[in-house]
Protein backbone atom coordinates (compact mmCIF):
# COMPACT_ATOMS: atom_id res chain seq x y z
CA UNK A 1 0.00 0.00 0.00
CA UNK A 2 0.82 3.72 -0.69
CA UNK A 3 2.57 5.72 1.88
CA UNK A 4 1.78 9.66 2.34
CA UNK A 5 4.85 11.75 4.13
CA UNK A 6 3.33 13.62 6.96
CA UNK A 7 4.82 16.25 9.12
CA UNK A 8 4.08 17.76 11.98
CA UNK A 9 5.89 20.85 13.15
CA UNK A 10 5.69 22.87 15.96
CA UNK A 11 7.20 26.48 16.88
CA UNK A 12 10.15 24.92 18.41
CA UNK A 13 11.28 21.41 16.65
CA UNK A 14 9.85 19.52 13.81
CA UNK A 15 8.06 16.78 16.03
CA UNK A 16 7.72 14.06 13.34
CA UNK A 17 8.80 13.47 10.05
CA UNK A 18 8.11 10.04 8.11
CA UNK A 19 5.84 7.95 5.89
CA UNK A 20 2.31 7.10 7.17
CA UNK A 21 -0.56 5.11 6.00
CA UNK A 22 -2.92 7.24 7.40
CA UNK A 23 -3.44 10.00 9.33
CA UNK A 24 -6.35 11.93 11.46
CA UNK A 25 -6.28 15.35 11.41
CA UNK A 26 -8.73 17.09 13.70
CA UNK A 27 -10.15 20.00 11.27
CA UNK A 28 -12.49 22.81 12.34
CA UNK A 29 -15.30 21.40 11.23
CA UNK A 30 -14.50 17.76 11.77
CA UNK A 31 -11.81 15.48 11.55
CA UNK A 32 -10.24 14.62 7.97
CA UNK A 33 -8.47 11.34 7.42
CA UNK A 34 -5.47 11.66 5.39
CA UNK A 35 -5.09 8.98 3.11
CA UNK A 36 -2.45 8.49 0.01
CA UNK A 37 -3.70 11.04 -2.69
CA UNK A 38 -5.58 12.84 -0.95
CA UNK A 39 -7.15 16.07 -3.06
CA UNK A 40 -5.46 19.57 -1.82
CA UNK A 41 -6.92 21.16 1.07
CA UNK A 42 -5.81 23.73 3.58
CA UNK A 43 -7.62 23.36 7.26
CA UNK A 44 -7.14 25.12 10.10
CA UNK A 45 -7.50 22.34 13.08
CA UNK A 46 -9.28 22.71 16.58
CA UNK A 47 -7.62 21.41 19.94
CA UNK A 48 -7.88 18.02 19.29
CA UNK A 49 -5.93 14.67 18.39
CA UNK A 50 -3.87 13.79 15.90
CA UNK A 51 -3.55 10.23 14.89
CA UNK A 52 -0.58 8.41 12.87
CA UNK A 53 -1.05 5.10 11.83
CA UNK A 54 1.22 2.92 9.86
CA UNK A 55 0.47 0.99 6.69
CA UNK A 56 -1.74 -1.51 8.01
CA UNK A 57 -3.83 1.08 10.38
CA UNK A 58 -2.05 0.33 13.43
CA UNK A 59 -2.11 3.47 15.47
CA UNK A 60 2.00 4.60 15.48
CA UNK A 61 1.84 7.50 17.26
CA UNK A 62 -1.39 9.57 18.96
CA UNK A 63 -0.43 13.44 19.89
CA UNK A 64 -2.79 16.10 21.25
CA UNK A 65 -2.52 19.37 19.34
CA UNK A 66 -4.05 23.27 20.81
CA UNK A 67 -4.60 24.00 17.32
CA UNK A 68 -2.75 25.09 13.95
CA UNK A 69 -3.26 24.25 10.51
CA UNK A 70 -2.99 21.51 8.32
CA UNK A 71 -1.62 21.77 4.58
CA UNK A 72 -2.56 18.38 2.70
CA UNK A 73 -1.72 17.40 -1.06
CA UNK A 74 -1.75 13.78 -2.54
CA UNK A 75 1.67 13.11 -1.61
CA UNK A 76 2.65 15.46 1.81
CA UNK A 77 0.93 16.08 5.11
CA UNK A 78 1.74 18.92 6.53
CA UNK A 79 0.68 19.75 9.83
CA UNK A 80 1.89 23.49 12.00
CA UNK A 81 0.77 23.05 15.44
CA UNK A 82 1.20 25.77 18.19
CA UNK A 83 1.45 23.13 20.74
CA UNK A 84 2.34 19.36 20.70
CA UNK A 85 2.02 17.11 23.08
CA UNK A 86 2.37 12.82 22.77
CA UNK A 87 -1.28 11.52 24.08
CA UNK A 88 0.52 9.07 26.35
CA UNK A 89 2.63 11.71 28.14
CA UNK A 90 -0.30 13.48 29.24
CA UNK A 91 -1.76 12.80 33.00
CA UNK A 92 -4.81 12.78 34.18
CA UNK A 93 -4.77 14.53 37.13
CA UNK A 94 -2.51 17.03 36.31
CA UNK A 95 -5.10 18.17 33.03
CA UNK A 96 -8.05 18.26 35.68
CA UNK A 97 -5.85 20.36 38.15
CA UNK A 98 -4.98 22.55 35.28
CA UNK A 99 -8.83 22.96 34.39
CA UNK A 100 -9.51 23.77 38.05
CA UNK A 101 -7.03 26.70 38.20
CA UNK A 102 -7.99 28.11 34.83
CA UNK A 103 -11.51 27.71 36.35
CA UNK A 104 -11.10 29.71 39.01
CA UNK A 105 -8.96 32.35 37.30
CA UNK A 106 -10.05 35.48 35.94
CA UNK A 107 -8.21 36.44 32.70
CA UNK A 108 -8.67 37.37 29.80
CA UNK A 109 -7.16 34.66 27.63
CA UNK A 110 -7.91 32.19 30.53
CA UNK A 111 -11.02 30.80 28.83
CA UNK A 112 -9.10 29.88 25.82
CA UNK A 113 -6.69 28.15 27.44
CA UNK A 114 -9.67 26.35 29.42
CA UNK A 115 -11.14 24.99 26.00
CA UNK A 116 -7.89 24.03 25.25
CA UNK A 117 -7.41 22.14 28.45
CA UNK A 118 -10.88 20.62 28.73
CA UNK A 119 -10.20 19.16 24.56
CA UNK A 120 -6.89 17.64 26.35
CA UNK A 121 -8.85 16.20 29.05
CA UNK A 122 -11.11 14.97 26.45
CA UNK A 123 -8.69 13.79 23.86
CA UNK A 124 -7.33 11.78 27.23
CA UNK A 125 -10.59 9.78 27.75
CA UNK A 126 -11.48 9.40 24.19
CA UNK A 127 -11.09 5.76 22.59
CA UNK A 128 -11.85 7.17 19.14
CA UNK A 129 -9.97 5.61 16.38
CA UNK A 130 -7.64 3.91 18.46
CA UNK A 131 -8.48 0.63 16.63
CA UNK A 132 -9.74 0.85 12.85
CA UNK B 1 60.48 52.80 37.56
CA UNK B 2 57.75 50.15 38.74
CA UNK B 3 59.24 47.83 41.17
CA UNK B 4 59.40 44.18 40.53
CA UNK B 5 56.39 43.42 42.57
CA UNK B 6 54.11 46.10 40.94
CA UNK B 7 54.62 44.17 37.68
CA UNK B 8 54.47 41.09 38.97
CA UNK B 9 51.15 41.66 40.10
CA UNK B 10 49.59 43.66 37.47
CA UNK B 11 50.91 40.33 35.69
CA UNK B 12 48.61 38.01 37.75
CA UNK B 13 45.49 40.47 37.69
CA UNK B 14 45.48 40.30 33.92
CA UNK B 15 46.34 36.65 33.94
CA UNK B 16 42.84 35.83 36.02
CA UNK B 17 41.12 38.24 33.93
CA UNK B 18 42.44 36.18 30.69
CA UNK B 19 41.37 32.90 32.41
CA UNK B 20 37.70 34.65 33.20
CA UNK B 21 37.33 35.59 29.20
CA UNK B 22 38.38 32.57 27.92
CA UNK B 23 35.85 30.73 29.96
CA UNK B 24 33.30 33.03 28.65
CA UNK B 25 34.28 32.33 25.50
CA UNK B 26 33.97 28.60 26.34
CA UNK B 27 30.47 29.05 27.65
CA UNK B 28 29.36 31.36 24.84
CA UNK B 29 30.63 28.33 22.16
CA UNK B 30 28.53 25.88 23.46
CA UNK B 31 25.29 28.17 24.02
CA UNK B 32 26.12 29.33 20.63
CA UNK B 33 25.77 25.64 19.07
CA UNK B 34 22.96 25.03 21.08
CA UNK B 35 20.96 28.40 20.07
CA UNK B 36 21.57 27.74 16.29
CA UNK B 37 20.10 24.24 16.68
CA UNK B 38 17.16 26.04 18.00
CA UNK B 39 17.10 28.62 15.36
CA UNK B 40 17.39 25.90 13.08
CA UNK B 41 14.58 23.62 14.63
CA UNK B 42 12.42 26.69 14.18
CA UNK B 43 13.18 27.16 10.58
CA UNK B 44 10.65 24.65 9.13
CA UNK B 45 7.64 26.17 11.02
CA UNK B 46 8.48 29.39 9.92
CA UNK B 47 9.21 28.89 6.40
CA UNK B 48 6.25 25.98 6.05
CA UNK B 49 3.82 29.24 6.98
CA UNK B 50 5.34 31.95 4.96
CA UNK B 51 4.33 29.64 1.95
CA UNK B 52 1.18 29.12 3.41
CA UNK B 53 0.72 32.71 3.54
CA UNK B 54 1.93 33.64 0.55
CA UNK B 55 -0.69 31.42 -1.36
CA UNK B 56 -3.17 32.45 0.81
CA UNK B 57 -2.45 36.45 0.55
CA UNK B 58 -3.39 36.65 -2.83
CA UNK B 59 -6.75 36.64 -1.98
CA UNK B 60 -6.84 39.03 0.49
CA UNK B 61 -8.68 42.21 -0.49
CA UNK B 62 -8.44 45.36 2.18
CA UNK B 63 -10.66 44.45 4.83
CA UNK B 64 -11.62 44.94 8.13
CA UNK B 65 -10.79 43.12 11.43
CA UNK B 66 -7.92 41.27 11.41
CA UNK B 67 -7.10 41.33 7.76
CA UNK B 68 -5.88 44.97 8.70
CA UNK B 69 -2.48 42.73 9.56
CA UNK B 70 -2.01 42.09 5.94
CA UNK B 71 -3.37 44.81 4.57
CA UNK B 72 -2.20 47.92 6.75
CA UNK B 73 -4.55 50.64 8.24
CA UNK B 74 -3.97 52.75 5.32
CA UNK B 75 -2.39 55.04 6.94
CA UNK B 76 1.26 55.84 8.12
CA UNK B 77 1.57 58.64 10.43
CA UNK B 78 2.02 56.77 13.56
CA UNK B 79 5.29 53.91 14.12
CA UNK B 80 6.50 51.35 16.73
CA UNK B 81 10.14 50.39 16.94
CA UNK B 82 10.50 47.50 18.51
CA UNK B 83 14.97 46.55 19.19
CA UNK B 84 15.59 43.61 19.84
CA UNK B 85 18.93 43.28 22.07
CA UNK B 86 20.55 41.19 24.62
CA UNK B 87 19.68 41.28 28.51
CA UNK B 88 23.40 41.33 28.62
CA UNK B 89 26.53 42.87 28.21
CA UNK B 90 30.11 42.00 27.26
CA UNK B 91 29.55 40.69 24.06
CA UNK B 92 31.21 43.61 21.83
CA UNK B 93 28.98 45.77 19.68
CA UNK B 94 26.26 43.54 19.49
CA UNK B 95 23.83 45.62 21.69
CA UNK B 96 24.95 49.20 20.64
CA UNK B 97 24.45 48.55 17.14
CA UNK B 98 20.98 48.04 18.04
CA UNK B 99 20.59 50.81 19.83
CA UNK B 100 22.38 53.30 17.13
CA UNK B 101 20.59 52.04 14.62
CA UNK B 102 17.26 52.15 16.12
CA UNK B 103 18.25 55.51 17.40
CA UNK B 104 18.67 56.74 14.05
CA UNK B 105 15.85 54.91 12.78
CA UNK B 106 13.61 56.66 14.79
CA UNK B 107 15.30 59.94 14.27
CA UNK B 108 14.69 59.90 10.87
CA UNK B 109 11.04 58.96 10.90
CA UNK B 110 10.66 61.72 13.49
CA UNK B 111 12.21 63.74 10.54
CA UNK B 112 9.43 63.11 8.26
CA UNK B 113 7.05 64.02 10.79
CA UNK B 114 5.67 60.62 12.22
CA UNK B 115 5.06 60.10 15.74
CA UNK B 116 7.11 57.08 16.65
CA UNK B 117 6.75 54.78 19.82
CA UNK B 118 9.76 52.50 21.16
CA UNK B 119 8.97 49.15 23.01
CA UNK B 120 12.41 47.56 23.63
CA UNK B 121 12.82 43.90 23.94
CA UNK B 122 15.82 42.74 25.92
CA UNK B 123 17.29 44.54 29.46
CA UNK B 124 20.24 46.74 27.02
CA UNK B 125 18.28 48.53 24.57
CA UNK B 126 15.42 49.31 27.20
CA UNK B 127 18.03 50.70 29.65
CA UNK B 128 19.56 53.01 26.82
CA UNK B 129 16.05 54.32 25.67
CA UNK B 130 15.30 54.45 29.05
CA UNK B 131 17.73 57.30 29.53
CA UNK B 132 17.19 58.52 25.84
CA UNK B 133 13.67 59.07 25.23
CA UNK B 134 11.86 57.60 28.40
CA UNK B 135 8.53 59.13 27.24
CA UNK B 136 8.28 57.14 24.39
CA UNK B 137 8.69 53.52 25.30
CA UNK B 138 5.40 51.98 25.67
CA UNK B 139 6.07 48.65 27.01
CA UNK B 140 9.37 46.57 27.57
CA UNK B 141 10.12 43.23 27.59
CA UNK B 142 12.95 41.92 29.15
CA UNK B 143 14.25 38.50 30.98
CA UNK B 144 13.09 36.54 28.54
CA UNK B 145 15.11 33.68 29.54
CA UNK B 146 17.70 33.78 27.72
CA UNK B 147 19.09 30.28 27.45
CA UNK B 148 15.53 28.65 27.16
CA UNK B 149 13.14 31.18 24.72
CA UNK B 150 10.08 29.67 24.26
CA UNK B 151 7.40 30.50 22.11
CA UNK B 152 5.20 31.40 25.11
CA UNK B 153 7.58 34.28 25.37
CA UNK B 154 6.77 35.70 21.86
CA UNK B 155 3.49 34.96 21.84
CA UNK B 156 3.11 37.52 25.16
CA UNK B 157 5.24 40.10 22.92
CA UNK B 158 3.21 39.55 19.57
CA UNK B 159 -0.23 39.78 21.57
CA UNK B 160 0.70 42.83 22.97
CA UNK B 161 1.32 44.81 19.79
CA UNK B 162 -1.30 43.13 18.51
CA UNK B 163 -3.59 44.54 20.92
CA UNK B 164 -1.99 47.53 20.37
CA UNK B 165 -2.56 47.35 16.63
CA UNK B 166 -5.78 47.21 16.93
CA UNK B 167 -6.96 49.54 19.41
CA UNK B 168 -5.44 51.78 16.72
CA UNK B 169 -2.25 52.92 18.48
CA UNK B 170 -0.15 52.62 15.57
CA UNK B 171 0.20 52.20 11.91
CA UNK B 172 3.32 50.38 11.38
CA UNK B 173 5.90 48.16 13.56
CA UNK B 174 9.76 47.89 12.59
CA UNK B 175 11.52 45.13 14.17
CA UNK B 176 15.05 46.17 14.19
CA UNK B 177 17.60 43.16 15.45
CA UNK B 178 20.77 40.93 14.46
CA UNK B 179 20.38 39.09 12.10
CA UNK B 180 22.67 35.84 12.67
CA UNK B 181 25.03 35.03 9.66
CA UNK B 182 27.47 33.36 10.69
CA UNK B 183 29.17 32.44 14.11
CA UNK B 184 31.24 35.69 14.33
CA UNK B 185 29.10 37.99 11.90
CA UNK B 186 25.64 39.47 13.04
CA UNK B 187 23.73 41.99 10.78
CA UNK B 188 21.39 44.53 11.94
CA UNK B 189 18.39 44.03 10.23
CA UNK B 190 14.93 46.18 10.02
CA UNK B 191 12.03 44.24 9.12
CA UNK B 192 8.15 45.76 9.23
CA UNK B 193 6.20 42.95 10.91
CA UNK B 194 2.86 45.04 10.67
CA UNK B 195 1.48 45.51 8.02
CA UNK B 196 3.02 42.66 6.77
CA UNK B 197 5.71 42.92 4.24
CA UNK B 198 4.53 41.04 1.08
CA UNK B 199 7.56 42.12 -0.98
CA UNK B 200 9.45 38.99 -0.35
CA UNK B 201 6.86 36.54 -0.38
CA UNK B 202 5.53 37.57 -3.28
CA UNK B 203 8.18 35.98 -5.55
CA UNK B 204 7.37 32.82 -3.36
CA UNK B 205 3.74 33.51 -4.42
CA UNK B 206 4.43 33.67 -7.84
CA UNK B 207 6.30 30.04 -7.24
CA UNK B 208 3.36 28.76 -6.07
CA UNK B 209 0.96 29.58 -8.49
CA UNK B 210 3.16 28.14 -11.52
CA UNK B 211 3.06 24.90 -9.40
CA UNK B 212 -0.85 25.38 -9.60
CA UNK B 213 -1.58 24.69 -6.13
CA UNK B 214 -5.22 24.58 -6.08
CA UNK B 215 -6.23 24.35 -2.42
CA UNK B 216 -9.46 23.57 -1.32
CA UNK B 217 -10.14 25.58 1.80
CA UNK B 218 -11.31 24.62 5.48
CA UNK B 219 -13.51 26.03 6.57
CA UNK B 220 -12.87 28.91 3.98
CA UNK B 221 -10.00 31.42 3.10
CA UNK B 222 -10.92 34.10 5.24
CA UNK B 223 -11.33 31.97 8.41
CA UNK B 224 -7.85 30.32 7.93
CA UNK B 225 -5.84 34.16 7.03
CA UNK B 226 -7.79 35.22 10.24
CA UNK B 227 -6.22 32.66 11.90
CA UNK B 228 -3.18 32.72 9.98
CA UNK B 229 -2.29 36.18 10.30
CA UNK B 230 -1.73 36.43 14.02
CA UNK B 231 0.13 34.00 14.17
CA UNK B 232 2.53 34.34 11.68
CA UNK B 233 3.24 37.80 13.74
CA UNK B 234 4.04 35.30 16.49
CA UNK B 235 6.36 33.22 14.51
CA UNK B 236 8.05 36.24 13.16
CA UNK B 237 8.85 37.76 16.54
CA UNK B 238 9.78 33.98 17.43
CA UNK B 239 12.39 33.82 14.77
CA UNK B 240 13.63 37.07 15.13
CA UNK B 241 14.29 36.12 19.28
CA UNK B 242 15.87 32.93 18.24
CA UNK B 243 18.36 34.63 15.60
CA UNK B 244 18.75 37.54 17.98
CA UNK B 245 19.95 34.72 20.72
CA UNK B 246 22.08 33.08 18.45
CA UNK B 247 23.71 36.55 17.18
CA UNK B 248 24.23 37.11 21.12
CA UNK B 249 26.30 34.11 21.78
CA UNK B 250 28.09 34.43 18.43
CA UNK B 251 29.23 37.73 19.30
CA UNK B 252 29.81 36.99 22.95
CA UNK B 253 32.30 34.43 22.19
CA UNK B 254 34.28 36.60 19.59
CA UNK B 255 34.42 39.39 22.19
CA UNK B 256 35.87 37.26 24.85
CA UNK B 257 38.23 35.62 22.08
CA UNK B 258 39.20 38.78 21.49
CA UNK B 259 39.78 39.88 25.08
CA UNK B 260 41.57 36.55 25.48
CA UNK B 261 43.95 36.95 23.24
CA UNK B 262 44.52 40.75 23.97
CA UNK B 263 45.15 39.70 27.61
CA UNK B 264 47.56 37.04 26.09
CA UNK B 265 49.71 40.52 24.44
CA UNK B 266 49.25 41.74 27.62
CA UNK B 267 50.90 39.68 29.47
CA UNK B 268 53.86 38.84 27.23
CA UNK B 269 54.96 42.23 27.11
CA UNK B 270 54.42 42.54 30.95
CA UNK B 271 56.50 39.93 31.33
CA UNK B 272 59.19 40.80 28.76
CA UNK B 273 59.03 44.58 31.26
CA UNK B 274 59.68 41.77 33.97
CA UNK B 275 62.29 40.47 32.90
CA UNK B 276 64.25 43.56 31.71
CA UNK B 277 63.59 45.08 35.02
CA UNK B 278 64.89 42.22 36.56
CA UNK B 279 68.57 42.16 34.15
CA UNK B 280 68.61 45.97 35.26
CA UNK B 281 68.76 45.45 39.29
CA UNK B 282 70.95 42.01 39.01
CA UNK B 283 73.72 44.27 36.37
CA UNK B 284 73.28 47.72 38.64
CA UNK B 285 74.14 44.74 41.64
CA UNK B 286 76.94 43.70 39.66
CA UNK B 287 78.58 47.29 38.92
CA UNK B 288 78.25 47.99 42.46
CA UNK B 289 80.16 44.74 43.41
CA UNK B 290 82.93 45.36 40.51
CA UNK B 291 83.23 48.79 41.85
CA UNK B 292 83.76 47.92 45.37
CA UNK B 293 85.96 45.34 44.36
CA UNK B 294 88.12 47.84 42.15
CA UNK B 295 88.51 50.42 44.96
CA UNK B 296 89.71 48.05 47.43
Amino acid sequence: MATISFDLVSPENLIFNDEAGMIIVPGKDGDLGVLPGHSKVMSSLRPGRIMVYGEDKNLLKAFFVSGGFAEINPEKCIVLAESVVELNTLDKSSIEKEIQNLENKDEKNSEEKLLVAKAKLEAFNSKFYEKI
Amino acid sequence: MPSLKDIKTQINSVGSTKKITSAMKMVAASKLRRSQEKAEAARPYSSRLEEMLSSLGSSAASGEGIIKLLTGTGNDQNYIVVPVSADRGLCGGFNSSINRETFKLVKSLEGNGKKVQLMPVGKKSRDFFNRLMKDQIIESFVDLNVSNIGYESALNISNKLQELYFDGKFDKCILVFNKFKSAISQEVTQQQLIPLDVSNSEKEEEKENSSNAIYDYEPDEETILKDLLPKNVSIQIFKVLLESDAGEQGARMAAMDNATRNAGEMIDSLTLKYNRTRQAFITKELIEIISGAESI
